[in-house]
């Protein structure tokens, strides 16, 4: 079968399909490729990239093709892309040049502009998602992201700066105690004799007030040292 | 007076290369002999990695005892390609780096520009003049008998003819077969048989194996000396005899279907083992299609790096109807071939950064019909939806062997899920065995394909009406037959609907059919696993498992385990595939049939559905 002899290639990478069509193209094959582009643009992908480079066609029909496969393409939010690099294609495709968008590889495409890819995949989640914002919302929702983004940071970034404030302190704080324990102790080393000969009598052992929780306990204690006496 | 002769000394490419080092030794070790002893001029044709490993393990005999002997014109070094293959079956552009590589080496190595091209197949197309030109080879070795065919004679042919072709030139000499059997085979009549081709003073050109094993090597070149000094004959190399002599006259027209191929005398040229042989062929489309691949997409150091791996898949082990390690008929030869095809397909996937599906539509075999090449990452498949949506070929990429590479001894092809209607009668597990090898009630109608992309995968469903008579019962069963591929697993699906188009009730066994190339040949006892379970399974007869739900044979050899899950309990055929050995008898192991089945039973307008899926990967 003569409409059998077309080489067709389909690459999917994520977001991009890549259909390649290789061979001669005449009359014949025309309600074939017509069927086989058609099912193949179905399904998920938002760039597809016809790959022509290897086609020759001898039939001006397959334009009408083309334009009918760019509108069914567009119906579904996804981008088509032509590539081929050779100028009988040029002049084949020359009347609708300004409809289609040519280039000469996929890379080439990646590389003609970051925005207007981003703005084909907004188009195509969009669609997908059913969730589809106007330019003016989606810049509004993008800077209150942002504002909430830049508070979050400033938030943090404050918070970080106290917690390293009472890090230090603490860590002065712990300084100080060991220094006191030091000053302490040598005092206590210094006294030491002195205590044992009875000359000095240490006030640390007796009861204190630290060990009174309560007005019950102060006066008894009063009481008990008036006794004393 | 006594006849001049030209020897010619190779060493078949079927070597085992594993001990290679310790040939090359002792046939450096047996050239210095024949030269030391004075008498013996002759020619020599090294494949490359014989030439890279005399570099290396006989440099100094090398340097200091050939480099002189080919200056003094004593040895003359023979080019060709550099794995030494049968160039009519590739793109010029591959046969053009084989020769230019085999060149540069023999340039590093000895110093100089090979003028006589040989190639131990010794196929000859008239391209090949232009090509051999163009690498400005002074004369080409070919069959004696391609000569007289080209001739119209059946009486010796010596000396040398010219051919030319679209404007090329190129002398032909002819090498002897009858006489270097007889020399080679110690045939007493040897004076009476070169006496024709020595006639007029003219030099026969014989050709020798040097003997594979490294320790007969020495022993061959003794007897080799032996027998020129035993007989005083004066021996050249065959540029002397080139240059010498006349030409013996023109030639219009020059083919040679090879030596040692495995194709009969009748076959015309190498190309017919493309025909013969699928296996071949399978081998060769899936190298063609990675040059034209690579062709399409790559360009400078990319691609030159790539068709270098290329390369090996090119030597004429994989291209030779043989057995015992010198040909395809030998299972560890066809995963050899796959291994280096698909080490090449992995760096092309690498080098054009493909991760995703991808699906060719062309006409792979090049035979005149479409087959759809599918690909993920981890896997990919030949599905000739045209021969009834059947693989023919199943490259696991991990651990880069083709699961389908079983060799049957009736010259079809081994395939992956071929249908079949089985009839309603109890079956032995010998007589399905017998069925599945005749291909009697196989649905092999040709298929209609879709291409369903979707976001887990794409889907190829194949649709057809399948017609037939199995043991006296019509059927007519209309066939949804998908298989499902996954973009990111290691694993597809293959599903069918199948309905009874006819007025009366069809029963019956539905089945599917995969003859694996797989060699798990019971070294661990673990090498098929029926529901977790070890199967005892004596790789000699065939056996039915019933109710099935789990399937996996792992390869120890290969590194390859495939694991079938069936939707519904199936029951299992499994059954060893032999074919003939070295003695014409049918007991070397050549895979494993697997033919999972259900049974079937649907009445007017009823439709079944039965299913599986595969999964691939590395033990």
């Amino acid at each position: 079968m003569k409409s059998d002899l077309i080489d067709i290639q389909v690459e999917s990478r994520g977001n991009d399909v890549e259909i390649s069509l290789s061979g001669s193209l005449g009359a014949v094959q025309l309600s074939q490729v017509k069927e086989k582009l058609n099912m193949l643009v179905e399904g998920p992908g938002c760039f597809f990239f016809l790959n022509l480079q290897n086609a020759h066609f001898t039939s001006d029909r397959y334009l009408d093709v083309f334009l009918e496969l760019l509108n069914r393409v567009k119906a579904q939010k996804s981008a088509l892309i032509l590539i081929f690099d050779s100028s009988e294609l040029y002049d084949y495709f020359s009347r609708y040049l300004n409809i289609f968008e040519v280039y000469e590889n996929r890379n080439a495409y990646k590389k003609s502009g970051t925005k207007k890819q981003l703005q084909q995949i907004g188009l195509h989640f969009g669609l997908r998602s059913g969730i589809t914002v106007s330019s003016g919302v989606a810049v509004a929702l993008i800077s209150l992201l942002l504002g909430w983004i830049i508070t979050l940071f400033v938030i943090i970034s404050s918070q970080g700066h106290d917690l390293s404030d009472k890090q230090a302190q603490i860590i002065a704080l712990q300084n100080q105690k060991e220094r006191y324990i030091k000053e302490i102790d040598k005092l206590e080393s210094s006294i030491g004799p002195l205590r044992k000969l009875g000359v000095v009598q240490d006030t640390t052992r007796l009861s204190s007030f630290g060990l009174i929780q309560d007005w019950v306990s102060y006066l008894e204690y009063l009481e008990n040292a008036r006794r004393e006496k | 007076m006594k006849p001049s002769l030209s020897f010619i000394l190779q060493l078949p490419p079927s070597t085992a290369y594993a001990k290679l080092e310790a040939v090359v030794e002792n046939l450096v070790s047996g050239v210095v002999k024949m030269l030391d002893s004075e008498h013996v001029r002759f020619s020599l044709y090294m494949d490359g990695p014989t030439l890279e490993v005399a570099g290396q393990v006989a440099r100094t005999q090398v340097n200091n005892k050939l480099r002189p002997a080919i200056e003094k014109g004593a040895l003359e070094i023979l080019g060709g390609g550099y794995y030494d293959p049968m160039l009519p079956l590739f793109p010029t552009e591959l046969s053009s780096m084989q020769i230019e590589k085999h060149g540069k080496l023999l340039w590093k190595q000895f110093g100089i520009e090979p003028i006589g091209y040989f190639n131990s197949s010794m196929v000859w197309e008239m391209e090949m003049t232009n090509l051999l030109e163009r690498h400005r080879f002074e004369y080409a070795l070919v069959q004696e008998a391609s000569l007289q065919d080209a001739l119209g004679r059946t009486t010796p042919v010596s000396g040398w003819y010219s051919i030319e072709d679209k404007g090329s030139f190129m002398r032909v000499v002819p090498v002897s077969q009858k006489l270097s059997d007889a020399i080679a085979n110690d045939d007493f009549r040897w004076e009476q048989i070169a006496e024709p081709y020595c006639r007029g003073g003219k030099t026969a050109v014989v050709a020798l194996d040097v003997p594979p094993q490294p320790g007969d090597i020495i022993p061959f070149f003794e007897r080799l000396i032996d027998f020129v000094e035993t007989n005083e004959l004066t021996t050249k190399t065959v540029a002397e005899v080139v240059a010498e002599q006349n030409s013996e006259g023109r030639l219009s027209f020059l083919l040679s279907s090879g030596l040692k191929i495995g194709l009969p005398r009748a076959a015309k040229t190498c190309r017919e083992l493309l025909v013969r042989r699928p296996e071949v062929n399978l081998l060769h489309k899936m190298l063609s299609s990675l040059y034209h691949r690579a062709s399409a997409t790559l360009k400078g150091r990319d691609r030159d790096e790539f068709f270098e791996m290329l390369l090996p898949a090119m030597s004429p082990i994989y291209y030779r109807d043989m057995q015992d390690s010198e040909g395809m008929r030998t299972p560890m030869v066809r995963w050899w071939g796959a291994r280096f095809l698909l080490q090449a397909a992995n760096r092309l996937t690498e080098l054009v950064s493909f991760d995703g599906i991808r699906l060719d539509i062309a006409d792979f075999m090049l035979q005149g019909g479409k087959c759809i090449w599918a690909e993920n990452h981890s896997y990919s498949f030949l599905l000739d939806y045209m021969g009834g949506g059947i693989l023919h070929i199943l490259n696991a990429k991990d651990s880069e062997n083709n699961l389908l590479n079983a060799w049957r001894d009736d010259g079809n092809p081994s395939v992956g899920f071929l249908d079949f209607v089985l009839p309603n009668t109890e079956l032995k597990a010998e007589r399905v065995d017998q069925l599945l090898s005749d291909r009697e009630g196989e649905l092999s109608a040709p298929y209609d394909y879709q291409i369903k992309r979707h976001d887990a995968g794409t889907d190829i469903t194949l649709l057809s009406e399948q017609k037939d008579t199995i043991a006296g019962h019509q059927y007519s069963l209309l066939v949804e037959k998908t298989f499902g591929l996954s973009s990111t697993g290691s694993e597809f699906s293959v599903s069918y609907k199948v309905k009874n188009q006819r007025a009366e009730c069809s029963k019956g066994f539905f089945g599917t059919l995969l003859d694996t190339g797989l060699l798990a040949c019971g070294f661990t006892g673990k090498d098929i696993v029926v529901d977790g379970q070890p199967l005892k399974f004596n790789f000699r007869d065939s056996l039915i498992f019933p109710d099935a739900s789990c399937f996996e044979i792992t390869d120890y050899t290969t590194s390859s385990k495939i694991e079938l899950t069936f939707k519904q309990k199936a029951s299992l055929l499994i059954a060893p595939i032999f074919g003939a050995s070295a003695l014409a008898a049918p007991e070397a192991l050549q895979g494993v049939r697997v033919f999972p089945f259900w049974k079937m039973s649907l009445a007017a307008d009823a439709e079944e559905e039965f299913g599986l899926s595969v999964r691939i990967s590395k033990r």
